[in-house]
């Protein structure tokens, strides 16, 4: 889903370079406020550590394999604008050391992994969770959904930028899109239950950081 | 520490690696821009746009091969653009086929667009690959902070870029004992090892930024890193982004002038 230079068009770049860099300013302010001087260490360290679960390939359907995003991992751990700045950090490192994602693509890719898969990675978890219950079930469960939900959003928005750009009509990019990710959503839901019951299992306290 | 899937060859000594990162983040931005804003009939600026790419690499001594497959990287999102070609909004066509059950029409306005993806997103990645294997990461996000890119998002960057280096190392670990316990079975059982993989790792990782904010506050942390700026804009600086520019400029107007 990293959108490469070259495909965007001009006010789709400036929209969400302008919407991108609004949301992790906000975000670098409420780390501040809530983390005081620890925000940095630990910001940087769970976003090194997003970086490289993303290296862990999960087989899909016939040969072909997917990565973790983690977007809504963070954000259930550590509270949605904490993953927004994480993620944020992640795609400037593979745009600028692998060229995975574009430079004047960062602010749409950012916006698509980082504040539509982080907001409604948590909203989904917090909403499942409390029709459910927390309990061990409810939770892993909203994990599921979650991480579900925001790889699936996230593709949306991905193909309505495509759209906009005049890349691709919006009734082939919309299903291409959704429906793939779908698929790949189930993957990332399933690991996502995987991480949290071993959390919950080994270390049920981190499961109540404050969230940001 | 040297690992040689980052940074490679961003420590080789040429006049490209000698400039200064601000330059070389303005003029890629400066670059990919102009690129991205030039109308795709105009197939001769391309052309020379790959000219002023292909000089800066031969001027970086950067081995071609290797820049050629690097930019691989845009392959599967481009495919996946060209699949949709065929179903693109009626226009002139070009020519239809008979693919098992399909009749494909290629129209004019379809081959237009995927020729203005394949050639921007390519020009693109390219200078995007010039900058990064020429810079080093530290010195990128030293120039970057000058750029006015806020100060803390530095910090958390280059903590980052620190414990990417030990917590790939740590995955490349996990990897090498899953797969020497012969990782197999059915596609469940491979997903659930590998969320337990994930979960280890966010352990580990999360009660080191501990340790290491522990560390940090026992030797006098505050907030800030203070760090010593070796960034200097020379003449060399001045006199190639002048002169890039101007090309860049020159090539894209005359887009303009002869439509």
């Amino acid at each position: 889903m990293h959108i490469p230079d070259g495909i965007l068009n001009i006010t789709t770049i400036a929209t969400t370079y302008a919407v991108s860099a609004g949301g992790v300013g906000y975000g670098l302010r409420e780390a501040r406020k809530k983390l005081a001087e620890r925000h940095v260490p630990l910001m940087g360290i769970m976003a090194a550590f997003i970086f490289a679960a993303q290296m862990l390939n999960f087989p899909i359907i016939g040969g072909t394999s997917g990565h973790l995003i983690g977007a809504a991992l963070a954000a259930i751990l550590l509270g949605p604008w904490a993953a927004v700045l994480i993620m944020a950090c992640v795609l400037i490192a593979q745009s600028l050391i692998f060229q995975d994602g574009g430079l004047l693509a960062l602010g749409a890719n950012v916006f698509n992994m980082g504040i539509i898969a982080s907001f409604a990675g948590y909203y989904l978890y917090r909403f499942t969770t409390r029709l459910m219950g927390m309990s061990r079930r409810g939770k892993l469960f909203g994990a599921f959904i979650a991480a579900w939900g925001s790889v699936f959003l996230a593709a949306i928005a991905c193909a309505i930028e495509l759209w906009v750009s005049g890349v691709l009509p919006i009734q082939v990019a919309l299903p291409a899109m959704a429906g793939w990710h779908a698929l790949i959503g189930i993957g990332e839901g399933l690991i996502t239950v995987a991480v949290l019951s071993l959390v919950i299992a080994t270390r049920k306290d981190l499961l109540e950081l404050q969230k940001i | 520490m040297k690992h040689g899937f980052l940074d490679r060859y961003s420590d080789l000594d040429s006049f490209i690696h000698k400039l200064d990162p601000r330059t070389k983040v303005i003029t890629t931005f400066a670059f990919i821009l102009v690129v991205v804003l030039t109308p795709p009939t105009r197939w001769q600026a391309f052309a020379l746009y790959f000219a002023l790419l292909a000089s800066l690499i031969l001027l970086s001594k950067l081995p071609p091969l290797y820049v050629l497959k690097r930019s691989l990287v845009i392959v599967p999102f481009v495919l996946m653009i060209a699949i949709f070609i065929p179903f693109f909004r009626p226009g002139e066509v070009v020519g239809s086929y008979n693919i098992w059950l399909w009749e494909v029409t290629v129209t004019y306005s379809g081959l237009l667009i995927l020729w203005n993806v394949i050639v921007k997103a390519w020009l693109s990645i390219l200078s995007l690959i010039v900058l990064s294997s020429t810079t080093k990461f530290s010195e990128l996000l030293k120039g970057l902070e000058q750029l006015r890119m806020p100060k803390v998002m530095v910090m958390i960057l280059s903590f980052m870029y620190r414990y990417i280096f030990v917590l790939v190392a740590e995955v490349i670990r996990m990897k090498q004992a899953r797969d020497s316990r012969n990782f197999g079975g059915k596609r469940m059982w491979q997903l659930k090892t590998i969320g337990n993989m994930v979960g280890t790792l966010f352990l580990r990782s999360y009660e080191r930024g501990e340790r290491v904010y522990g560390a940090m506050v026992a030797r006098g942390f505050d907030g800030e890193t203070r760090t010593l700026s070796n960034l200097r804009f020379e003449r060399a600086d001045l006199y190639f982004g002048i002169g890039f520019l101007v090309c860049l400029a020159m090539i894209g107007l005359s887009t303009l002038l002869y439509l």
